[in-house]
């Protein structure tokens, strides 16, 4: 619309300007805080307050490398949240189509219970869901041991329930089940069914129907779940906390967070090294998932 | 009285409005009609106040309102999609303007109803838009235009939204209430066939430029333009090119390639020679025994409609359409012979310019 | 219904392919759920006597609960927490957002990614950005930028630690808020707009009387999903002030946290989160409801 007479034209300038001004207000408050991670991480002499650097350095990242377990926290936290999102991805991918054709009576309670499940905070099934995973691990100890003996460790490592890879993930994945079938469901139902009927048409299996037209389909539902998953899953520090203990399996997060713990001397430009490098991922991801978000949100905002 | 003297607006750097001059007087129901895109619902918006003007005048009541804000000219606006509040019920959406002006209750209450019974809404104040037929929607934004007591109201193609039924039904609605209410009305339509029928005067834009106002009728029988010739009336004017060449003074001769030879009155001699375009309506052409008549053509499509029928006779670069009275058994293939009534014969010259309209 | 033989084979089939995740879902929430409040029940610990005879205690927890001044000041604490920053902070900002980039103004796209960033900073990493804002005196940024306006700096997660805590929750949600919200402005059709300004309505009038009331339904989904998603903060309250000073941050799920992990109390540490349970349960009816799913 264009200005209509000088008064009115006025007005609109003026509030164009406001929303200038107020934008730029939040956003400096958005991004301030990042300045020190990215600043001091490059820093020689980095300090806890934030500051210009008199030494542009690299060695931060190098020793997060060398002298800490940089590396094996990196190679976890990716190959956790990685497998946990690619199990969110196919158990999602398969889910949400399920429950977005079926007409079964256990649809809408399904649905609903998604909902529920969302509303849960985790600190509450923390302490229950170790307990269980303990049991479950006793179990497969149990069962290991007998048949591999010294090696059944090692291979706890992997399948382990506590303290084992496919625990973390396992539990991880589950997290974040309840939103990505959501969003999965949800695309499906946008999704016409013509394709899959000419496929039936054609004489395809549901298998088949799946693999060879669904999924295609369904990429950009599945890349969304995908990167919510796991920015989401990337992020979490209760159940790595709460799973993990031994030090081959730490994530970044807990790496993060230990070396923020030391009784001595706090590495400040090792700390922000780490950040970044934890941070650097999640914001990859963010920037792949903006165009989803919109969408997310106003499906669930029309329901 | 509402006029726009010389009004032209850009969109940056491309010109949309080119200089249009329209006088609409007290009471007139004016009619705006175009294809799309020729800036009718620009030109409305502009009167409204909801899109500026940058060059010109537009005066309403002898006042230059150029500046003045949308709710302090006078003019009210019903919108295309009827714009009702939502969440308001009918009674607050008629009242809207007089509670922000901070009317009392009693006197918004007593307005309101009065508006209502005008337009038979006192039944619905209480319900909400979303309970609402499409025509008692229409009529609730009509409520909301005419509580303001405007000099003028606006109506941005309100009929589109309806099936065809309910269309037939608004339009009488709407010429009665204008009728009543004695108001001036201006209103914006791609149907010309809406603008036949409702308008005393009809406004025809093409491509931001007016091609012709005035009365219905006129523009029926006298089209300045190609444009406006075969833009009114449906099924559209045939227009046939042909080639003038001079018989004796008074009187023009022309021929088509497609066999038709006529000879047309021309008292001014305003007829050149060479390329020109006729122009005849389906209702002026009329059929005639075989053999005889202007010119013989071969029937490609035969609509029959029980009341009248409708022929496209020629070939598929020159269809011509003949409409007669009653029912036809003419099949596809047949040959047929046509005369042109002469005085319902336009001709037009190579830019579209009438050269001799109709003497009907 | 299914009815014929083919329908019934398609249904059973979609089954079996949402079958993993059922399973799944049943066995790490619903049963640890369920287990939860069975534990509420006992006295189970991981020190002391009880540990190794853990006995059924019928509801002597939340008799305890009840009277346990820490537990109330945490539900006291995280309904601040979720007011200051969900209700409020987060929704104000996010509205204004979301308003002012509805404008036609340039670097929209710039604005928004700097304001979405927040949320895609992992827990952790956000609680030490704040720290370095916040801890370290005079040092602090948050205390420099004070300092420009001729305000004395001072420690400012000690002295004010749970507003600081809603400040830093309020940066990182705005995000959210911003999306719900601008997803619910765009269903106000731009013609309710202008037949508001020919009627005569002033910014604020159009502000109050349509877009308020129109956006109602988005506002309250939003309440309710912020505030259940605030409820669950853990990792950024407990990077920032691990619940402290003396409790003054102790968030109910840092507060179960601690009974559990610190104290070691398994079967009271499982009361509290019952409850917490049952207080997001009732949220999530209403987040439900307000959903009206689709089937």
């Amino acid at each position: 619309m264009t200005a209509i007479s000088p008064s009115e034209g006025a007005n609109k300038t003026r509030s164009d300007l406001l929303a200038y001004a107020t934008l730029t207000i939040i956003s400096i408050f958005c991004a301030v805080p990042f300045f020190w991670v990215l600043l001091a991480s490059f820093d020689g002499n980095a300090q806890l307050f934030l500051r210009w650097p008199e030494q542009w350095t690299l060695a931060n990242y190098v020793r997060v490398f060398t002298k800490e377990d940089g590396a094996k926290w990196l190679f976890n936290s990716l190959f956790v949240v990685g497998g946990a999102t690619l199990i969110v991805m196919v158990l999602a991918g398969l889910g949400g189509y399920a429950l977005s054709r079926t007409r079964a009576w256990w649809k809408l309670p399904f649905l609903y219970a998604i909902l529920l499940i969302r509303v849960l905070p985790p600190t509450a099934l923390v302490v229950p869901l170790y307990k269980f995973l303990l049991t479950l691990n006793n179990a497969e100890g149990a069962i290991l041991r007998p048949i591999f003996g010294s090696y059944a460790r090692d291979i706890m490592r992997w399948t382990g329930f506590i303290d084992g890879y496919l625990g973390i993930m396992l539990v991880l994945a589950t997290m974040q089940l309840p939103l990505a079938l959501w969003i999965m469901k949800t695309f499906f139902d946008g999704l016409p069914r013509d394709y899959e009927e000419a496929a039936v048409m054609d004489g395809a299996t549901m298998m088949q129907r799946i693999r060879r037209v669904l999924i295609p389909l369904a990429m950009p539902g599945l890349a969304a779940a995908g990167l919510f998953a796991f920015m989401s899953a990337w992020g979490d520090f209760l159940l790595p906390l709460i799973f993990l203990s031994s030090p081959e399996l730490q994530t970044l997060p807990l790496g993060l967070f230990r070396a923020f713990l030391r009784i001595n001397e706090i590495d400040y430009g090792l700390l922000t090294a780490l950040a970044f490098i934890y941070l650097l991922p999640a914001v990859v991801a963010f920037g792949f998932a903006r165009r989803f978000l919109v969408q997310t949100f106003s499906g669930g905002v029309k329901g | 009285m509402i006029n726009l003297r010389n009004v032209r607006k850009f969109y940056g750097a491309l010109e949309v409005i080119k200089g249009v001059d329209i006088t609409v007087e007290d009471g007139e129901f004016a009619v705006f009609v175009g294809p799309s895109g020729c800036g009718k619902s620009t030109l409305l918006r502009m009167i409204a106040g909801l899109e500026g003007i940058d060059e010109g005048d537009l005066v309403l009541n002898g006042q230059r309102i150029n500046d003045v804000p949308p709710d302090k000219r006078g003019i009210a606006m019903v919108f295309q999609s009827y714009a009702l509040y939502p969440h308001m019920t009918v009674a607050e959406n008629i009242g809207f303007s007089l509670s922000l002006k901070k009317v009392p209750e009693t006197e918004i209450k007593k307005q309101v109803e009065g508006v209502a019974e005008i337009l038979q809404l006192t039944d619905y104040l209480s319900r909400k838009p979303g309970a609402l037929s499409g025509g008692q929607r229409q009529r609730v934004a009509i409520g909301r235009a005419i509580i303001k007591k405007p000099s003028l109201i606006l109506f941005d193609e309100p009929l589109s939204n309806l099936d065809s039924a309910l269309r037939v039904q608004m339009r009488a609605e709407l010429q009665r209430l204008h009728r009543e209410l004695k108001a001036t009305v201006v209103y914006v339509t791609h149907d010309q066939v809406e603008a036949m029928t409702m308008a005393d005067r009809i406004v025809v834009l093409n491509k931001g430029v007016v091609a012709q106002q005035g009365a219905p009728m006129e523009l029926y029988h006298q089209p300045e333009n190609e444009f406006v010739a075969t833009f009114i009336g449906s099924p559209k004017m045939n227009v046939l090119p042909m080639t003038a060449t001079r018989r004796d003074a008074g009187k023009v001769h022309l021929e088509s390639p497609l066999g038709l030879a006529i000879d047309l009155t021309d008292a001014n001699g305003s007829v050149p020679q060479g390329e020109a375009k006729l122009g005849i309506r389906p209702e002026h052409l009329k059929l005639a025994p075989q053999g005889q008549g202007d010119f013989s053509a071969e029937v490609v499509i035969v609509e029959r409609l029980g009341v009248e029928t409708y022929l496209t006779v020629g070939s598929q670069q020159q269809p011509i359409v003949v409409r007669t009275e009653g029912d036809m058994t003419i099949r596809p293939g047949d040959r047929v012979s046509l005369t042109a009534e002469r005085a319902a014969c336009h001709l037009f010259d190579s830019t579209g310019r009438v050269l001799r309209s109709a003497q009907i | 219904m299914a009815r014929n033989s083919h329908e019934k084979r398609t249904e059973r089939q979609l089954l079996l392919v949402l079958l993993p995740s059922l399973v799944l879902l049943l066995a790490f929430v619903i049963y640890p759920a369920l287990y939860s409040v069975y534990l509420s029940f006992t006295n189970e610990a991981l020190t002391g006597a009880a540990a190794l005879r853990p006995r059924f205690v019928g509801i002597r927890n939340y008799v305890r609960l009840f009277n346990d001044a820490k537990f109330w000041n945490s539900l006291f604490v995280t309904f601040v927490f979720v007011m200051g920053s969900a209700v409020i902070g987060q929704f104000v900002l996010g509205l204004i957002s979301a308003m002012a980039l509805r404008r036609p103004i340039r670097f929209r796209q710039f604005f928004s990614s700097i304001i979405l960033l927040p949320n895609a900073a992992p827990e952790v990493v956000a609680g030490f950005m704040w720290i370095s804002m916040l801890a370290g005196g005079e040092h602090a940024t948050l205390s420099r930028i004070v300092a420009f306006f001729g305000i004395n700096p001072t420690d400012w997660l000690n002295a004010f630690p749970l507003s600081m805590i809603i400040i830093v929750n309020t940066w990182r949600g705005i995000a959210t808020a911003m999306i719900l919200l601008t997803a619910g402005l765009s269903t106000i059709p731009a013609e309710i707009y202008e037949a508001a300004r020919m009627d005569g309505a002033t910014p604020s009038q159009m502000f109050r009387r349509i877009t308020l009331p129109l956006m109602m339904p988005t506002i309250l989904l939003y309440m309710l999903i912020s505030a259940v998603s605030t409820i669950a903060v853990f990792g950024l309250v407990y990077a920032l002030t691990r619940g402290g000073p003396g409790g003054a941050t102790e968030v109910v799920s840092i507060y179960i946290y601690n009974q559990s992990f610190t104290a070691f109390q398994l079967g009271y540490g499982a009361a509290v989160a019952v409850v917490a349970l049952i207080i997001s349960l009732i949220l999530g009816i209403g987040y439900v409801r307000a959903m009206k799913v689709e089937v």
